[in-house]
């Protein structure tokens, strides 16, 4: 696939007005990349407030489907952030997000998600200035793209009803 | 269904209607000077199965969390929603009001618009946008939230001392004072450590042995304290409370029926060279380290014994066995001390001359020179020389530098000091002054750090009886030769910083390298229990300062060297803090955990076994007979990965169940929903 599928289908979406906002979903583990989040917070760093962020126990957590959903749900952009290889508090729970995020990229290329909309990056409980800089760089990048709008898109095309939670319930 | 339910989840929810209370706090101007407090509890007041929703000014304060009590007994809430600073100061505070309420501490959701919102967004409405969205989001997420139970481990009465050097011993010694069943794990077959390496210690100048011997008659007398040498740990399962270790203990060989054993060590013909001193000597396959050693009784060393039986026939076969085999055995404690020392850095081939020049030697090769019980009986006399002037090389294998030591073969350099090696270098010095006051002695050293109680006396007294000192460079490390005019076999040649870089020679008969310390290889272990290990490959611990003797891992505990360079006062103590830590935690009687540990349902696993290979603590196994994974609880730390990998969604994580993190994220972009909000009920 030499480009994004949903190129074609840019046409349906909202412009983007001077206003918009992009909707970032950001899924961080407690012990190093939250407790990062935290520390930006203590060090008054400001970022963008397009960051809206999901605590999880570990970044082995973050089932591809989450992100998907967030997708499929109407963010814009996604943020997956995980302890350092190497320190993470359950040993080895981030050598699973380090092989699964590169494979969830690609499937998003495929789905005719734009690779920058997506970002995973290993943040420590010590690196707050690297998170606030990370949610200013995935925002403006975001900003770039404008809009993804897939629910729009889902209701419009009439395809992926997606809106049921019932699917994931046990 | 209501016979699965795991015994910590121990109702089914709550079957009357969901009652959420929302506090969204001020923080005293922190929060509600840039959030607009008041508009967010509107907004999320008007969500549905929101009873309440309002704002106090601290609502970590007595009165705050009064409130949050009332309002439960009041208004029947049985959902509560905090939205103040980070999860991690107060989340267990406010848990705590809850319980106190009555109400189970886990439903309960705490939203952090402090550290994440109102500290960090300049723009007065975005921030109050995006704390009424993760106010949102909490409201969705905590419908489906459960009572849940904290796990509760109870801790067997009994500690695992793995180790008997001086650490090992005062850690084992304390805990049977305080009434613990201790087992003492010695990998060697003789107690003592390197600790009986040594002869007389800084900064009392007591003789080690006799200390030693004290303290292991303490121990090995105590009727609390089972002790094996021999003993080398195989394998370990178990978590705080319960680990169960698998021990492989050698054969003796020998017993106390062995009484001519003099005449049994003589009439061995296999000999290898002496760890206890250096290498400097050669023992027999069956021997003992020294007279005074324990147990009082010869061991023999499998690796260089042939069984050609001479022994076992001077002696007429009694006291003696050549056919025994190693055996297993596991041991159940509620705790476990790791107290597994040091090794004295060896130096690499031709690092100071050393392996080129049979007058190099390390400073633990000198003290047992140096000991009347040693080698040469307390004589100063290298290969058959007497020795007449020496010089001292410190920081070998310490306080390296890249790109001027060679790295070690880890590939790093030991760039930490070694601690130890100044006072003892300094400490052997006086000693040669005093037995030997003709020998010349030079002190050739990068800084002199006796940092000690008494250990300055030592540098005092060595500057005043004579010690010539020269001070190098770092960046121009000493160099070890044959010394050209043949006066001497060696000489050391450096540049002096105390004389403005006079490029130094000097002839000596030895060279003693005050190497450093490493830790002793135990990778094994590190795998097993799972121990973080620092930059300098010692254990390292939870905290420097704060918790200075514990592992991550719950219930394992650090004593000694094993943790850093430490003198024996040092040893002592970190293995006296480590045994009153874990008395501490065993007369607690049990733990509590978290429960947000995984759990398989029977009925959607596919027996794929995806989960098995991504749990990092093997917590997970297989179910031969339901072909199913099974969870074992106790090894569970609930970081999800087994959730997030099932492809059958069949595992799910207690507080982060899909329904629960799926809920969050679709109330979060609520607003960009096309459809109407979904409103109510449960999925789970």
């Amino acid at each position: 696939m030499s480009e994004p599928a949903n190129t074609a289908s840019t046409d349906t979406r909202p412009a983007a007005g001077p206003d918009w906002q992009p909707r970032i979903i950001g899924f961080l583990c407690y012990w190093c990349s939250y407790t990062g989040a935290d520390m930006a917070g203590t060090a008054r760093m400001k970022y963008p407030p397009n960051v809206d962020i999901i605590r999880v126990m570990c970044s082995g957590r973050i089932d591809p489907e989450l992100v998907t959903t967030a997708f499929a749900r109407g963010a814009d952009g996604v943020l997956v952030c995980g302890c350092h290889i190497g320190d993470c508090h359950y040993i080895t729970g981030n050598h699973k997000t380090m092989a699964r995020m590169p494979l969830l990229k690609r499937i998003l290329l495929d789905l005719g998600i734009e690779p920058e909309r997506f970002r995973h990056e290993w943040v420590s409980a010590a690196e707050g200035e690297k998170f606030s800089k990370l949610v200013a760089e995935i925002t403006e990048q975001v900003r770039r793209l404008g809009p993804l709008d897939w629910p729009g898109l889902m209701r419009t095309r009439g395809v992926g009803h997606g809106m049921d939670l019932k699917a994931w319930g046990e | 269904m209501t016979a699965d339910r795991p015994p910590h989840r121990p109702q089914s929810p709550p079957a009357e209607a969901i009652r959420i209370g929302v506090f969204i706090c001020h923080c005293g101007g922190n929060i509600s000077d840039v959030v607009d407090v008041r508009r967010v509890a509107e907004e999320v007041g008007r969500l549905p199965d929101v009873v309440l929703s309002t704002t106090h000014m601290f609502m970590c304060s007595d009165p705050g969390q009064m409130l949050i009590e009332e309002k439960i007994r009041e208004l029947g809430l049985n959902r509560v929603i905090v939205a103040a600073c980070s999860p991690t100061l107060h989340q267990l505070t406010f848990r705590r009001a809850l319980s106190r309420a009555g109400l189970n501490q886990y439903l309960f959701e705490h939203v952090n618009i402090r550290e994440q919102v109102s500290w960090v967004v300049e723009d007065k409405a975005a921030a109050t946008l995006k704390a009424t969205r993760l106010v949102r989001a909490a409201v969705g997420r905590i419908r489906h939230l459960q009572p849940l139970a904290k796990r509760r481990i109870m801790i067997h009465p009994s500690a695992l001392v793995i180790g008997g050097g001086v650490a090992g011993l005062v850690a084992t010694r304390d805990l049977a004072k305080r009434g613990m069943r201790v087992t003492l794990v010695e990998n060697t077959p003789f107690l003592g450590g390197r600790m009986a390496q040594l002869y007389t210690l800084f900064p009392s100048n007591e003789d080690a042995k006799e200390l030693l011997g004290k303290l292991i008659a303490e121990v090995v007398h105590h009727p609390l304290v089972t002790v094996h040498t021999g003993a080398q740990v195989i394998s370990s399962s178990g978590i705080v409370g319960d680990f169960r270790t698998r021990l492989r203990i050698s054969p003796r060989g020998v017993d106390k029926h062995l009484t001519q054993v003099g005449i049994a060590m003589a009439a061995c013909p296999e000999e290898t060279i002496s760890e206890y001193n250096f290498g400097l000597t050669r023992r027999k396959a069956i021997y003992m380290p020294y007279p005074g050693c324990w147990p009082q009784m010869p061991a023999i060393d499998w690796r260089s014994c042939t069984k050609c039986g001479k022994c076992l026939s001077v002696v007429g076969g009694k006291g003696i066995d050549l056919s025994q085999e190693p055996q297993e055995i596991e041991i159940h404690s509620g705790v476990i001390v790791l107290a597994t020392g040091y090794d004295p850095y060896e130096p690499m081939f031709g690092e100071y001359g050393s392996g080129i020049f049979p007058e190099v030697i390390t400073l633990q090769q000198l003290i047992r020179i140096l000991d009347p019980e040693g080698p040469t009986a307390g004589q100063l006399v290298l290969n058959g020389r007497p020795v007449k002037s020496m010089a001292f090389i410190h920081c070998a294998g310490a306080r390296q530098y890249e790109g001027i030591n060679m790295p070690q073969p880890s590939g790093k350099v030991n760039d930490y000091c070694a601690r130890t090696c100044c006072t003892a270098t300094l400490h052997q010095a006086n000693e040669i002054i005093d037995r030997f006051p003709d020998v010349v002695i030079y002190d050739i050293y990068q800084d002199i750090r006796t940092y000690g109680r008494g250990h300055e006396n030592y540098y005092e007294r060595a500057s005043e009886r004579g010690v010539r000192f020269i001070r190098y460079d770092p960046r121009r490390l000493p160099k070890v030769r044959h010394d050209p005019r043949g006066e001497r076999p060696v000489v050391v040649m450096v540049q002096d910083l105390l004389t403005n870089r006079l490029d130094v020679e000097v002839p000596v008969d030895v060279v003693v390298l005050a190497t450093g310390v490493i830790p002793h290889d135990i990778s094994e272990l590190v795998d097993m229990y799972k121990c973080a290990v620092g930059y300098d490959s010692f254990l390292l611990e939870v905290h420097p300062k704060l918790r200075p003797v514990e592992l991550a891992v719950s219930g394992v505990f650090l004593a000694g060297s094993c943790q850093g360079p430490m003198d024996i006062t040092e040893c002592s103590a970190a293995a006296a803090a480590a045994a009153s830590k874990a008395a501490a935690l065993i007369a607690q009687g049990q733990v509590e955990m978290d429960p947000f540990i995984a759990r398989v349902n029977e009925d959607r696993c596919s027996g794929c076994q995806t989960c098995l290979t991504v749990c990092p603590y093997e917590a997970i196994t297989r179910d031969p007979r339901k072909g199913v994974a099974v969870i074992n609880e106790a090894l569970c730390t609930g970081c999800g990965t087994c959730a997030a990998t099932c492809p059958s969604n069949a595992i799910q994580q207690f507080g982060f169940t899909d329904t629960q993190v799926m809920a969050e994220v679709e109330m979060l972009l609520a607003d960009m929903m096309p459809a109407p909000l979904p409103t109510g009920g449960s999925h789970e």
